[in-house]
């Protein structure tokens, strides 16, 4: 069998998703032979420095269009600040790479769509960091639902939160004009993708949240309807939710814990919990039938993941997350900030909750429209 | 801002809650003062202007509190560094002017046996075996020795258990009565030191509104006195949980379990040392094995989780005889725990099946 030639990679934006979430899977691409980052563009030179020192063959830029016209790489990897997102990868597919795009694809429905277009017009892949679609327990739990175990008429209930811990250099992710939102946008993307992969397309019908004038919501809850199910999905920032997906149907029902990759139970309605053992795999590498592994944690699906999209590149497969799931998300996410409604919370007193109603910032769009 | 008041270590519990508080309130004289920015997604919501302050570096402090008239000091951070902060605190509370320090400490410094009439002023137990209390008593100590100067006031609060909406007491114990690990120690007669939070920020902020306040120490606290076994039975009557599933265990002596010599290590320089170097992949593998260990042992038969989950702290707490006196607080400062604990445990009630536990619907 012939080895696949390793593709030339290049890293937009080397902050905090990098340096946690994507530096290990990189080096191991490179330890594998499957990739090489050729390139690390991010305007602060410590930064592009500091993760150099884990690529040899890297080169840091300032900009991305150093980059490009200096390296020719098949795939950027956007981790750039997501009001950036689609700059960035609009100017890669212009430029001929494919793209990898960190969650949120974009701040905004717009966006999306320009970067849908772009890929076409480019006819190269968009994908978007969908980790959790790598998860065993997703795909099981798709096989679940998709097998009519639990029967129709379902239900949902998803929670997820805890208080925000992400080490961020700015407060750009705490204001709404370079956020685009708060924990709606940050863990929405992820828990919204996650809902329509294993029920189907839904539509947002009601949304409220708890940002007042100039902030950000740290809570907020979504309703969602679909042809084959309905449920709620509550985020926080500051709250210790009980995170997991439950979705009952008129025979069983299912919960899945979303930030653990092999955490799933099911049962019939009135039997014991199954705990289901995943076999689950992906491939590792990019031979066509080459070897295939099963990812004990998140960090090894992001290595999987962007396995995936360099196989799309090489071999016309279909990629975990497209441009399209991607601005699916910004719609449902503009769905909900279209019409905010305040979140009752409550540890509120009365009174409190009445001047966080005032505060709302719904009140100003509103007044706007 | 002139005149406003700093909250160092807005990103916690009682900062989250004291700016909530104060925003809703309509004040807008309340500057967050936190050591990294990602302390302002637990408040994003507000939408309010802050400032980064380090309070390991009292220069960083210093101008970050420039301006403020009133320092709050809610830093909570590792035990090792309670008395180096509180220092610095201090110190920058002192180069930038301010006329108040409120400081924080707790009731943990006296340990679980003391007086019924102890003194609001009486000195920490020295010694103690908790790290977090001893280093809140030597911070004490520190505050003590500084109450001389008539520039800047002190006043030190010393709330026992602070509990509602957040609480690590009101969702530790409302997890155990859950899932069966409850426990009580006798009869459940201790006395449950509580002062709901919204009680303790209204004292806070009293503090703050006194125009000229002597620099002193208060033991503060909610209004009525309450047991273990009483709030207990409220969480789990509010939770459905039958009171028949808690483990009693004969009052006694403490004996140290398997999970004091674990605490020990996580405390241990080595431990801090070996886990800064280990990568992120390593340690979610490793907690993962973990996971699926004790999974193994649930699903084999043993009872893991209905076994008491005894610590050392909670079984001290929970052999305290007397509450504190809070008499002096109150003939000091306005009325300011408001809230009863029939009203505090509806709030917390509320707020468990807001996160969901206890909600029919998860």
């Amino acid at each position: 069998m012939r080895r696949a030639a390793t593709l030339d990679l290049a890293v937009v934006g080397c902050g905090a998703v990098v340096e946690r979430l994507y530096r290990g899977a990189l080096r191991a691409l490179e330890a594998r032979g499957v990739a090489r980052v050729s390139a690390l563009v991010d305007p602060d030179p410590a930064r592009t420095s500091a993760l150099g020192q884990h690529f040899p063959a890297a080169r840091a830029f300032s900009t991305l269009a150093d980059a490009l016209a200096a390296r020719r790489v098949a795939l950027v990897i956007v981790t750039s600040p997501a009001r950036l997102h689609a700059e960035h990868a609009i100017a890669a597919l212009g430029a001929g790479c494919h793209v990898l795009c960190e969650k949120p694809m974009t701040i905004g429905v717009t966006d999306a769509e320009r970067m849908v277009a772009a890929a076409r017009d480019a006819g190269r892949v968009l994908a978007v960091g969908m980790t959790r679609r790598m998860y065993p327990c997703v795909a099981d739990a798709r096989e679940v639902i998709s097998s009519g175990t639990l029967g129709t008429d379902l239900r949902f209930v998803h929670r997820e939160g805890l208080v925000y811990e992400w080490p961020v250099a700015t407060d750009a992710a705490f204001r709404m004009a370079t956020a685009g939102g708060g924990v709606l946008v940050d863990l929405g993307s992820h828990a919204l993708d996650l809902e329509s992969t294993l029920l189907g397309a839904l539509r947002v019908t009601s949304y409220a949240d708890d940002a007042q004038d100039g902030g950000v919501e740290t809570n907020c809850r979504v309703e969602l309807t679909g042809p084959v199910a309905r449920g709620v999905a509550q985020l926080s920032w500051n709250q210790p939710l009980v995170t997991a997906l439950h979705v009952t149907g008129t025979l069983g029902e299912l919960i899945l814990d979303p930030r653990q990759v092999g955490a799933l139970r099911w049962r019939r309605h009135g039997d014991a919990w199954n705990t289901r053992v995943s076999t689950a795999t992906w491939p590792s590498d990019l031979a066509l039938r080459g070897a295939r592994g099963m990812p004990r944690h998140h960090h090894d699906c992001i290595y999987y993941q962007i396995v995936a999209v360099l196989r799309a590149i090489v071999h016309g497969e279909s990629v975990p997350a497209d441009g399209l799931d991607g601005l699916a998300t910004a719609r449902s996410i503009e769905a909900c900030y279209a019409r905010p409604q305040p979140l009752c919370l409550p540890w509120l007193t009365d009174a409190e909750q009445t001047r966080m109603d005032l505060r709302h910032h719904g009140r100003e769009r509103w007044t706007a429209a | 801002m002139d005149g406003g008041i700093a909250v160092i270590g807005a990103g916690g519990f009682v900062g989250a809650r004291l700016l909530e508080m104060a925003v809703l309130g309509g004040r807008t004289d309340v500057v967050p003062v936190v050591r990294a920015v990602r302390s302002m997604g637990r408040i994003a919501q507000l939408g309010l202007a802050y400032r980064v302050g380090d309070a390991g570096r009292p220069d960083s402090l210093a101008s970050a509190i420039a301006g403020c008239e009133v320092v709050v000091n809610l830093t909570k951070g590792d035990a090792r560094e309670i008395l180096s902060t509180t220092e610095n605190v201090h110190a920058a509370a002192v180069a930038a002017g301010a006329r108040l320090l409120v400081h924080l400490s707790s009731a943990a410094v006296y340990g679980a046996a003391f007086p019924a009439d102890l003194p609001d002023d009486a000195p920490p137990l020295p010694g103690h075996w908790m790290p977090y209390a001893r280093e809140k008593g030597r911070a004490e100590n520190f505050l003590r020795t500084r109450m001389g100067d008539p520039s800047l006031s002190i006043v030190v609060l010393r709330p026992m258990l602070i509990w509602g909406p957040g609480s690590p007491y009101v969702l530790g114990t409302a997890t155990s009565l859950i899932d069966g690990s409850a426990w009580l120690v006798g009869d459940g007669s201790g006395i449950c030191g509580l002062m709901y939070v919204d009680n303790l920020v209204r004292a806070i902020l009293a503090v703050a509104a006194h125009p000229a306040p002597s620099s002193a120490f208060f033991h503060v606290g909610d209004d009525e006195t309450t047991t273990w076994a009483e709030y207990y039975a409220a969480l789990a009557s509010g939770l459905c949980v039958d009171p028949s599933t808690i483990h009693r265990l004969p009052a006694g002596a403490y004996r140290p379990r398997v999970g004091d010599l674990l605490d020990g290590v996580r405390g241990s320089d080595a431990y801090r040392w070996l886990k800064d170097r280990v990568p992120l992949e390593t340690r979610a593998g490793l907690k993962l094995r973990i996971a699926r260990a004790r999974s193994r042992g649930a699903t084999s038969g043993r009872t893991v989780k209905s076994s008491p989950a005894v610590t050392r702290e909670l079984w001290n707490l929970q052999t305290i005889r007397h509450r504190l006196p809070t008499g002096r607080f109150a003939a000091t400062f306005p009325a300011t725990s408001t809230t009863s604990f029939s009203a505090g445990m509806a709030s917390s009630l509320t707020w468990l099946r807001f996160i969901g536990i206890g909600d029919a619907a998860a």
